[in-house]
Order: C-alpha cells, then structure tokens, then sequence
C-alpha cells in the first residue's frame, strides 16, 4: 500500500515536472483564454447586452459553466495554479543537474569527452610549455580569461564565460512565479478596487466597492477643487483634482493628480478617473430690481441652495429648490434628469412687515408662481452649477512583486537569448601518429554560430602565436568538426 | 497587377532599371508640379508621396532580382529602400513635430511607423544577415501601408488625457517592433518552407485557407439582402459615429454582400479542387486550380474596386437608425487592409508557382532560414514582454490597474504563450525544420489577429488602437 502509494506520488511528480504537461496546460491556458475573449464577459459588459447577445437558455448555460466570466471562475484559477506548480516542479527536476554544472565546472576534459566534443581541432606543437603558453597569448589576445589546471600528470588550460547563463531559464521562471504570486496570490486576497466621488470642498474616507459594498479608509481625502479643460473641437483634453490626504485631522499631503498620475498614500492610490457636473447648484447669480421702481439700479445677488438674502432692510430672499431638468405636470413641478438641461429655480421672497411671502419661479411656470406680486423683479444672470471628481481607488500591493518580476524577467530573458555559456579547453595531447600537438575543444550553450566563428578565430590565433616557433603552416590542420544541430 | 505583369515578363539586364528609373522620374516630375502649385515641399504629404515612389520602384527591383537575379537589381533596390526610408523618417518627424506625441496615437500614425520599421528591418535583414530577397515581400507591405496612409489620411487629432503618457509610446515602440521582427519570422519561415521543398500545392491550399478566412471575416458583416454593413463616418469631426460609448454606428452598403460572397466562393473553388486532387489522387485538378486562382484574383481585384467606389463616400442606410449616413473609408481601414492583403497573398503565390526554381537558387539554404526565424523570434519574444510590461504599466497609471483581462491584453499574452511555447520546443524538444516553421508562421498568426482582429471583432478598453 505504502509502496503504491510512493508510486502513485512519484507518477504525479514525474507528470507534473514534464514538458508535455507544461505544453498541454497552456495551450488549455490559451483556449479558455480565447473563450474569454469572445464570449461576452459579465464584469465588462452590461446585463442587458448579455441578454441580447444570447438565448435564455444559452446565458443561464453560459452562466453555469462559469464562461461568462472566465478570468475569475475557480477552474481557470486552478488552471493557473496548475501552471505555475508545473514551472516548480519541472525547475526542480532539472536544477540539480545545471547546479551541478553551474557549481563545479568540468575543467579538465578527459579522453572520450575529446573524443565526442562536436567543435574541436589539433595544432602541432614542440613543447607542452610552448603551445600552452602561446594559447594563452592568444585566449588574452580574445579578451578571454584563462585558467591553468594542474593535475598529477599533465596540465592543462581552461577558460569560460557567462557561466551564469546556465541559471538564466530558472530566473525567467522565477519571475514567473514572482508575477503569478504578486496578482493571483497577493493582490486576489489583499487588493482591492473601488471608486469615490468627491465634488469639490467635501472629504470623505467612504470607499465605494465594485461588489456595492463600502470601504472606510483609515484616513480621507478632500478635494479642493477640480476641472475640465477641452480642445477646441470640445474633447477632453486634461482633467485635474487638488487632493490632500486628512489623516487624524491633520493633513499630510496635498497633490493635484490628472489622469496618468495618481496619489498614493499608505499604498492606496487615487486616479483621477472621471469628470462631471453634478446636476446640483453651486451659485446663481440674479439680479434683482424693485417693482414698479425704475428709478432704483438693479442689485446683483448671487445665492447658494437655501441661503437667504436680505434685499433690503424689509424683503429677504431665499433659494428653495433647484431643479435641472423641469417639466410640469398636472400643477407640479418634477426632476425629468440630473442634466442641467432645463434648469428651473424656486426662489421665495419674504416680506417681515407685511408678514407675506411669494413664491417666485425662474422661468415663470403658469398657474404656480407667484412672480407678478413679488415686490422685486428678478433676471437670472449666471448659473453654476456643481462639479465632481470620479476618482478610482485600489490598493494592490502585489504589484511590487509583478514589477519586480517584470524585471527579472528581463534580465533572465537577455541571458537565455544573448548571453551564451562559452567553455574552451587546451590540452597537449599525442596526435594520431604520436606527435605532439594542442587539442582544442570548446562548448556554448547557443548562438553557436557566433560560437564557432569565435572558435575559428581562436584556432588561427593560436597558430599566429605559434608561427615564431616556426612551425611549418603545411602541418597546422586544424580540424574542426560541427555536430549537425 | 503590376506584379503579375513583371512575371510573365521577365525583364532582362538593364531594362528593368531603366524602366524604373523613367517611371521614378516621372513620378518625381508629377510631385515636383504638385509642389510647384502648393509652394511647400517638406509638408508630411509630400515626404510621404516621396518614400511611396522609392518604395514602390524599390519593390519593382526587389521582385526584378527574384525573378531574374540581376544581382545589379539588389544594389538599386537598397539605394531606392535607402532612400524611401529618408523620406519615410522625414514625414515621421513632421508628424511628430506637428502632433507634439510620437505617431502612435491614430491607426494612421501607427501605420506610418510600423512602415518605417518595416523598410528599417528590410535594409538590415538584408545587410546583416544577407537576406536579398526578404525586400521582395517587406516591399509591397510597405507599398499598401503608404497607400492606406494616403486613404487615412486625417488630421492631428488631440489625445484624450489616457493617452497622454510616456509610456503609451514606450509601449507602442515595443509593440512595433516585435510585430514587425515577428512579421520577419513569419517572412523567413514562409521561405524556409519553400527551401525546404514543401509541395507548391500545399502552398495553394494555404494561400486559399487565408483568403477563405479574410473573406469569411469580412462576411460576418454581411445583412440581409446583400447588403455589407460598414462603419458611418462623421466627415466634419473624422471619426466614427457613436451611438452610446463603444457602440458604432453601422450603415449598410447594399448589394456588396452579395458581391463578397461571390468572391467568397471564387476563393473557395481553389481550396475544394485541391481536396478533390488530394482525395481522388489526379493530379489534373490543380493544374484547374491554379486557374482558378487567377480568376479568383481578377474578382478580388473588383470587389476591392467596388469597395472603394461605395465605400469611398455616399451616404446609406442604417439598421439601427433611421436616416441615411455618411460613411468614408477611413472608417473601414481593416476591411480594406483585408481585401488588399488577400490580393498580395494571392499574388505571391502566383510568383512562387512560376518562379519557383528562381527563387530557391536565390534564397539562403534551408539551414540557415531556420537558423535566422528562430533568432528573429529570439529577438521579437524579450521585445513582446517588455511590450506587455510596459502596457501594464501605463495601464496601472490610467486605470488604476496593471491587468484588467481586456481582450486585446487576453490575445497579447496569448501571443506571448504561443512564441513561449515555439521556445520551449525548440529548446527543449530540438524542434526544427518544418514543425518549428509552422509554429512561428502560427504565432504570426495570432500576431496579426492581436493587432488587427481584437479591433476589428472584439470591443474593449484599446478602442483606440
């Protein structure tokens, strides 16, 4: 049973560690990916659409098999989560043999090793002190470093670079995995996404999640003040937010942020998201001319929602209502819209001697305003009406760990395709017909048409270095052999 | 047509040249009256008009050496590229001067870019890696990018406050640059194949499964009674029309549906006397199919003139309006980017079934085209992860979140997996030669359909691009 047991694991290990595994869990990766892509998705699109885009029972399939919504069903998450176990487990199957590689670098190459290398060649020599210390000359003459390995019967020359390279697909994994844990893992249990709207003088910590749920933040932002500037054709070409950050009553930081540039305070960053007007009054601005009195020069006023101002020592005024889009119906007056569109206001005018008040309605509605016994006239001049600021919110600490995956990546990538592990040997050695010579062999791990032109360079060098020896240039054939790759 | 008639005639030592030449310097004359009468010769059209005359008698050499490898051809034809390439920078920086932004904002300004990538990569594939022939494919690309230009032409539109960032041009450089190396690999693996003595007829079937899917793509507009919906343009703002936010205004053309199903079928015809030679084993059925591809050339090339007379300007009917709608072509860039690109394939095949032998004593061996895909794709998989680094990060800036699962995002990392996948058979598997060539003419594949099919198919958050 144990034993079984062993197997069964030890199966699992070596199915989940395999490329072909890795291989058919993409592509499952990139179908259901594609499904997700053109079958509507429910966080983007609105219910109505859905339900015009499919039958009843199509949706209600759609819906139950979680292909509505693909990037967050649990399938597609274990799916991920198979991935990035099959990147572990095959890293981990193979590492131990390029740490072995990587940690204890073969040095001195023994006789079948020679043998089988692919690129090699040999060069008459006289001495082993002489061919050695000339391929040294020439392996400095490549910029190349050499090291000399002595052993009880015979030395020997070693050089290599970017041995590093050999590591470097573990580090795109690593990244990887970095990326993976920093969105799926960090951000899918920390982060959070929500949005506030703030108009300007307000303050508020009231988080409105996408769920419909509200966040309170242990600090709020107020927002002084906030704009619109268009193009000429009328498009929007900046919006802009004065922000300042309110902790415990004090304030800490202030930025005007615009779209690309966001605040960011205690991890939790504010984007200016959107812009608009509110439909609510700030000021209208009136002004206002005694009945009757030709004589006397308008005054202008300028009223808030529900302020009251005095006119004169006897009449005060008073904004009641504001009301963006009016319409009348059977003697009232009703909001059609939030759009200042067709705005109406009701203004009441009181009289402290006469104890009397009026209600006054720009424009004059029949039948409900009283504008024509109202002891001033009054002629709208200005409307301002208010503004807000959408901001978006979203506290994603993961994503340090993306960037920082990002830039591991980078780097891994750059060694995996530009940076090659080149390895050279020199060995004196008796040729085929018993003579000296100088066996040179060398490895790269890719790019090994770079590679063996460097060999080649290498070889030629080694035979100039070699020449004031004189050594007959007949008898220098260097062999060098490719493996078909 | 052009093409076609370089052909079936070959030009033979300098007469190609001279031919050239003329026509060079009678375009020039043509351009130098056109400035004559506007006063101003550096403006961004005329630069532009400019590099189509270098590309186009660049493209003219290109294919000359292929057909005929006059090795005097590849000296002209870089020079012509050489200069191209000038004008082409010129009217880029004239654009970007104007704009004040790098030219990504617009799929007018992307194309501009990516034809002077294009022609860029051309000079060095040629240059360093000495791929002579390459110019004969990346020539006529660039030919119908300039000439789409001339269709786009608009006007430097302001950018709404997302786009206002430095890493939106970060982003699209990447972006542009991995898909012309990807474009490249592609190009190189279409080559390999030929090299590596694949059947001409496997090449036909290809050439028809392309076109059938760029026919199929465009009949998904198809309405009832024949009619072909397009895009409604809004000639005094240039652009789209919006019915509500992301929601376009169609207008249908009448009859031109039914006019690109018939050249639905004329493509298929090809295909289906293909499987008929494979299944009945009688070779006779493909000598019919390559006639039928001529004729099936000769419709594409009307149903693209029919195209651009109705849908060049004229105002039709909505399904979801009432009211007749202007509509332009500048709306229906990928429509037409389709039917020209059908034609091209087209015709390259009809340059390999008869200059077959020309080529493949004048391409590189099969070797070392696999050699060179597999470093293109080297150098274009770090280019589109960077790509999507760099989008994620701008995204994080506008959007207040690096990864939204938008389906231009979804099909970017589907591109990233598929190259990924290409790398680990290579590596690991030692996948070469064939499985690999069709494995990174797949990833151009889904290149192609990233750029231009989530556009054109899917809606999301790049609206713009």
């Amino acid at each position: 049973m144990a034993l079984s047991l062993r197997s069964a694991s030890r199966k699992t290990w070596q199915t989940l560690s395999s490329i072909k595994t890795g291989v058919i869990l993409i592509i499952l990766v990139v179908i259901f990916s594609i499904a997700g892509t053109v079958i509507l998705q429910r966080p983007m699109t609105d219910p109505d659409d859905m339900e015009r885009a499919y039958s009843p029972a199509m949706l209600r399939l759609l819906d139950a098999t979680g292909l509505t919504d693909v990037f967050h069903t649990y399938w597609f998450i274990a799916l991920l989560v198979l991935v990035s176990l099959c990147i572990v487990a095959a890293s981990i199957q193979r590492f131990p043999n390029s740490w072995r590689y990587f940690a204890r670098p073969y040095k001195s190459p023994d006789e079948s090793f020679r043998k089988n290398l692919p690129t090699q060649a040999q060069i008459p020599i006289t001495g082993d002190e002489q061919g050695l210390s000339a391929a040294e000359r020439a392996f400095k003459h490549l910029h190349l470093k050499t090291e000399r390995i002595v052993r009880t019967d015979s030395f020997s020359l070693f050089s290599e670079r970017n041995r590093i390279s050999e590591m470097a697909v573990y580090i795109v994994h690593a990244s990887l995995l970095l990326i993976f844990l920093g969105y799926g893992v960090v951000d899918a249990f920390y982060g959070w996404r929500g949005f506030l709207v703030l108009s300007p003088g307000t303050a508020s910590n009231q988080i409105e999640m996408k769920n419909g749920a509200t966040r309170t933040l242990p600090f709020s932002i107020r927002c002084d003040g906030t704009g619109e500037e268009t193009y000429t054709d009328g498009t929007p070409k900046r919006w802009w937010s004065k922000l300042a950050v309110v902790d415990n009553g004090r304030e800490i930081q202030r930025k005007e942020i615009v779209v690309n540039d966001p605040l960011v305070y205690q991890g939790v960053r504010f984007y200016q998201a959107s812009w608009g007007r509110t439909g609510k009054l700030d000021q209208l601005i009136l002004s206002a001319k005694p009945a009757g009195d030709t004589t006397r020069a308008p005054q202008e006023i300028s009223l808030a929602l529900n302020q009251t101002v005095a006119l004169d020592p006897d009449t005060s005024v008073q904004l009641a209502e504001f009301i963006p889009d009016y319409v009348v119906q059977d003697g009232h007056v009703y909001a059609r819209s939030n759009d200042v569109v067709h705005p109406a206001v009701h203004m009441i005018v009181t009289s402290k001697k006469a104890n009397r008040s009026v209600n006054v309605w720009l424009p004059e509605i029949p039948d409900i305003a009283e504008n024509a016994s109202s002891p001033y006239v009054f002629e709208p001049k200005d409307l301002k009406t208010g503004v807000f600021t959408g901001l978006q919110v979203s506290h994603e600490p993961g994503q340090w760990s993306v960037w920082a995956g990002v830039v591991l990546m980078a780097i891994g990538l750059t060694f995996v395709f530009y940076v090659a592990h080149v390895r050279f040997w020199v060995v004196p050695v008796l040729d085929g017909r018993g003579q000296l010579a100088l066996w040179v062999g060398g490895t790269a791990n890719r790019n090994r048409d770079a590679f063996e032109q460097k060999f080649r360079r290498l070889v030629e060098q080694i035979q100039k270095e070699l020449k004031p020896a004189a050594v007959a240039p007949a008898q220098t054939q260097a062999t060098t052999t490719t493996a078909g790759r | 047509m052009a093409q076609a008639r370089a052909e079936q005639q070959p030009a033979t030592g300098t007469t190609l040249i001279v031919l050239v030449g003329l026509s060079i310097a009678f375009l020039l004359f043509m351009a130098f009256l056109n400035v004559v009468k506007s006063g101003n010769i550096l403006n961004e059209s005329n630069l532009l008009y400019a590099a189509l005359i270098f590309y186009a008698g660049a493209g003219a050499l290109y294919l000359g050496f292929g057909v005929t490898a006059t090795e005097s051809y590849i000296k002209f034809a870089s020079l012509a590229t050489w200069a191209g390439l000038v004008a082409n920078t010129g009217a880029v920086a004239h654009r970007w001067y104007e704009a004040g932004h790098p030219p990504f904002a617009s799929v007018y300004e992307m194309l501009l870019s990516f034809v002077w990538t294009l022609a860029a990569l051309t000079l060095i594939a040629e240059k360093r890696y000495g791929v002579k022939v390459i110019g004969t494919v990346t020539m006529p690309v660039a030919i119908v990018g300039v000439v789409l230009m001339q269709l786009l032409r608009t006007e430097v539109h302001p950018l709404v406050p997302a786009l206002q960032s430095t890493w939106l041009h970060v982003h699209v450089t990447l972006a542009m640059l991995a898909y012309a190396a990807c474009a490249l690999s592609f190009a190189l693996a279409m080559m390999f194949l030929i090299q590596d003595k694949m059947k001409t007829e496997s090449f036909l079937a290809a050439t028809s499964v392309f076109t059938l899917g760029i026919y199929a793509s465009i009949l998904t507009r198809f309405e009832k009674w024949g009619g072909l919906s397009v895009i409604a343009w809004d000639a005094e703002n240039k652009s789209e029309v919006f019915l509500a936010k992301n929601v376009r205004l169609f207008v249908t053309i009448p009859e031109l549906g039914w006019m690109m199903l018939l050249v639905f079928a004329a493509v298929a015809t090809p295909l289906v006397l293909y499987v008929m030679s494979r299944v009945k084993k009688n070779e006779g059925f493909l000598d019919v199919a390559n006639r039928a591809i001529f004729i099936s050339i000769l419709l594409q090339i009307l149903a693209l003139v029919f195209f651009l007379l109705r849908a060049r300007d004229g105002s039709y009917p909505s399904l979801d309006a009432e009211g007749l709608y202007p509509t332009n072509l500048a709306a229906s860039p990928f429509i037409l980017s389709a039917l020209v690109g059908g034609i091209f394939a087209n015709l390259l095949y009809l340059l390999l079934l008869w200059r077959r032998e020309d080529l493949e004593r004048h391409l590189p061996d099969a070797d070392a085209l696999d050699r060179i895909t597999y470093k293109t794709i080297c150098i274009a998989f770090p280019l589109l992860t960077l790509m999507i680094a760099a989008g994620a990060y701008w995204a994080n800036r506008a959007w207040g979140s690096y990864w939204n699962w938008d389906p231009k995002e979804v099909w970017a990392a589907i591109t990233w997996l598929v190259y990924a996948l290409y790398l680990h058979m290579r590596i690991t598997r030692g996948w070469r030669g064939r499985r690999a060539a069709y494995f990174a003419i797949l990833g151009f594949a889904v290149v192609m359909f990233t750029f231009f099919g989530v556009t054109y198919l899917l809606n999301g958050l790049h609206s713009y691009a």
